[in-house]
């Protein structure tokens, strides 16, 4: 295996007396899907919250392409090319969804205060541009024809959707998704299968997804990596996750780790 | 296009049709409007774009009258250089009053932003040398290639214009990504943050702007009024500010220019109860808070959008 993309060692994330991850390790290999799965409160949102710089990790490093990429602020990690949805949506939920998206690829469309002030030539190349760009990240995702809708307005599943395009406005290498298939029905979970396997397909996009629905991590993933009590239990390719005693004794508890002969 | 090129001709007729229409009076009056709304524009920015609770703006508007009458009384720079000066130097003053978001938020962000005007008021009553003090101290006559303007009619023509001006530049960068990075970060900080914008710095610059804009509608009312008077920068005035920008909608650049007109003339149609008008403004503000949050903007007459300049409410 080449180089991987996210690097992280040793991750410890402590709040005062409680131990939230323990001594963490993950790689991410470019172009892969990752999921992590464990039972709630296992970790996970905290392993992505430290990854994107809302958490501090208290020990170990991350790195990403190859730089350190811990202790960083939020922002200057998502400029370097890490995006993310939140489990429970975090969108403008008064702006429309395409101003939404467009929040996410700004940075990439710049323009000086100057030419925003007299919308000069430079704001509407580019305001037209990131608009275009927008629309099509809403086609990509399905929301195609309701960019001018409120982002509050749309229908959970849009919403989750929504998160999603906005993330990849950023572009970026690394796409996080925080639990993207939670309360979704069975069909949408299928169209959200089939757009994760299009990014990294056809983008060469990596993406590390966090999830309970087994339809979309086993669907998806290329590993897995489990975790329970701030700590990684097992680490492997689906078929073997799936097998692993830790797993069956950490999701259905003891007995049946023995009933499965385990 | 076309809508607003007519829209354009006729505000322009307007402007130069209303001083043989309307007394000196009125004209003072417009631009007594124009000022204080330009006072309340900076206000907006940073509480209703950026969603920022600030009661800082009587005290930029007392250092932007402040500022030029004394570069003018010391070393004799002229006004129209000493009103832009001092506006640019009260807006690197708020972009350094915005660090304090790092820290402070919400009602200790109000609390903070208090004793920052309380300590303006102090600092201009105390410095007799170059304040005047508690007596105050004049303001000079505007004058720039040779013409003064001193009186009401003269000042409309200074007044107006800028005022007009910094409201189609400031809704301008607020239909902007600025703008746009604005609203983002006063709906989700966390997303904002996850987006790649550099929340802190949005918020100063937020600051800023409602630092400068306060400074130069504060120079225009102290044009007007042709005396400073240290009284007029307190909190009490700060929360006057507040007032309008929450009757006109938070939101909405065009309604304020309204509920500033119903500010300045309430005390005018309200003669016979003068010791009352603290408790009519209060009562309006309640009123506003109560019924329609969103002030003035969220009513529609007829039809007509009043929140022309809304930005990042995806509605439209």
């Amino acid at each position: 295996m080449s180089e991987p993309l996210v690097s992280i060692r040793d991750v410890t994330v402590r709040f005062g007396g409680i131990v939230a991850l323990s001594g963490v390790s993950l790689d991410i290999a470019a172009g892969s899907i990752q999921a992590v799965i464990g039972p709630n409160g296992a970790g996970k949102s905290t392993l992505l919250n430290v990854i994107t710089g809302l958490y501090r990790a208290s020990e170990g490093t991350i790195s990403f392409a190859g730089q350190r990429i811990d202790g960083a602020p939020p922002h200057l990690v998502s400029r370097k090319g890490i995006a993310r949805t939140f489990q429970n949506t975090e969108l403008f939920g008064e702006m429309s969804a395409a101003e939404n998206v467009m929040v996410g690829s700004d940075r990439h469309h710049a323009y000086g205060l100057a030419s925003a002030a007299v919308h000069g030539g430079g704001y509407r190349l580019m305001e037209e541009q990131a608009r275009r760009e927008a629309e099509d990240l809403l086609a990509l995702v399905g929301l195609e024809g309701q960019a001018n809708m409120a982002a509050a307005a749309l229908p959970f599943g849009g919403q989750r959707r929504l998160e999603i395009a906005r993330a990849l406005a950023a572009r970026p290498r690394l796409l996080l998704l925080d639990e993207p298939a939670a309360g979704l029905r069975a069909a949408e979970v299928e169209d959200l299968v089939r757009i994760l396997r299009r990014l990294r397909d056809e983008r060469g996009l990596t993406i590390l997804v966090i999830d309970h629905v087994m339809a979309l991590v086993m669907a998806i993933s290329d590993r897995i990596s489990v975790l329970n009590f701030g700590r990684k239990i097992a680490d492997g390719e689906p078929a073997e996750v799936r097998k692993a005693p830790e797993v069956i004794r950490a999701y259905l508890g003891e007995k049946a780790a023995h009933a499965f002969g385990a | 296009m076309t809508a607003r090129i007519v829209f354009g001709i006729v505000g322009l007729a307007l402007f130069f049709a209303a001083p043989y229409l309307l007394p000196e009076f009125r004209l003072f009056q417009i631009c007594l409007i124009a000022a204080t709304a330009l006072v309340v524009l900076g206000q907006i920015v940073v509480t209703g774009f950026a969603g920022q609770i600030s009661l800082a703006q009587a005290a930029f508007a007392g250092l932007g009258g402040y500022g030029p009458a004394i570069l003018a009384a010391t070393w004799g720079l002229p006004l129209w250089l000493g009103i832009p000066l001092t506006a640019l130097i009260v807006g690197a003053g708020g972009f350094v009053l915005g660090q304090l978001t790092l820290r402070v938020s919400g009602h200790y962000l109000a609390l903070a932003t208090l004793a920052f005007t309380a300590i303006v008021q102090l600092a201009l009553i105390h410095s007799d040398a170059v304040t005047g003090g508690a007596a105050g101290m004049a303001v000079p006559s505007f004058s720039i290639f040779g013409i003064t303007l001193s009186k009401g009619g003269e000042l409309y023509y200074l007044v107006l214009p800028v005022t007009v001006v910094l409201f189609l530049l400031t809704g301008n960068v607020m239909r902007s990504r600025f703008g746009r990075g604005l609203a983002a970060l006063r709906q989700s900080e966390t997303a904002a943050e996850a987006m790649g914008l550099n929340v802190l710095r949005y918020k100063a610059a937020a600051f800023a702007a409602s630092g400068f804009l306060g400074a130069i509608g504060g120079a225009m009312l102290a044009l007007l009024s042709t005396y400073l008077d240290p009284t007029q920068f307190g909190i009490t005035q700060s929360i006057y500010y507040l007032a309008i920008a929450v009757v006109g909608g938070m939101l909405s650049p065009v309604t304020i220019v309204l509920s500033s007109a119903i500010f300045v003339f309430i005390p005018e149609w309200l003669q016979a109860f003068q010791s009352y008008l603290g408790l009519v403004f209060a009562l309006l503000l309640l009123g506003f808070i109560v019924l329609r949050p969103d002030g003035l903007a969220s009513l529609r007459l007829s039809g007509l959008r009043l929140n022309l300049l809304r930005s990042g409410r995806g509605t439209e």
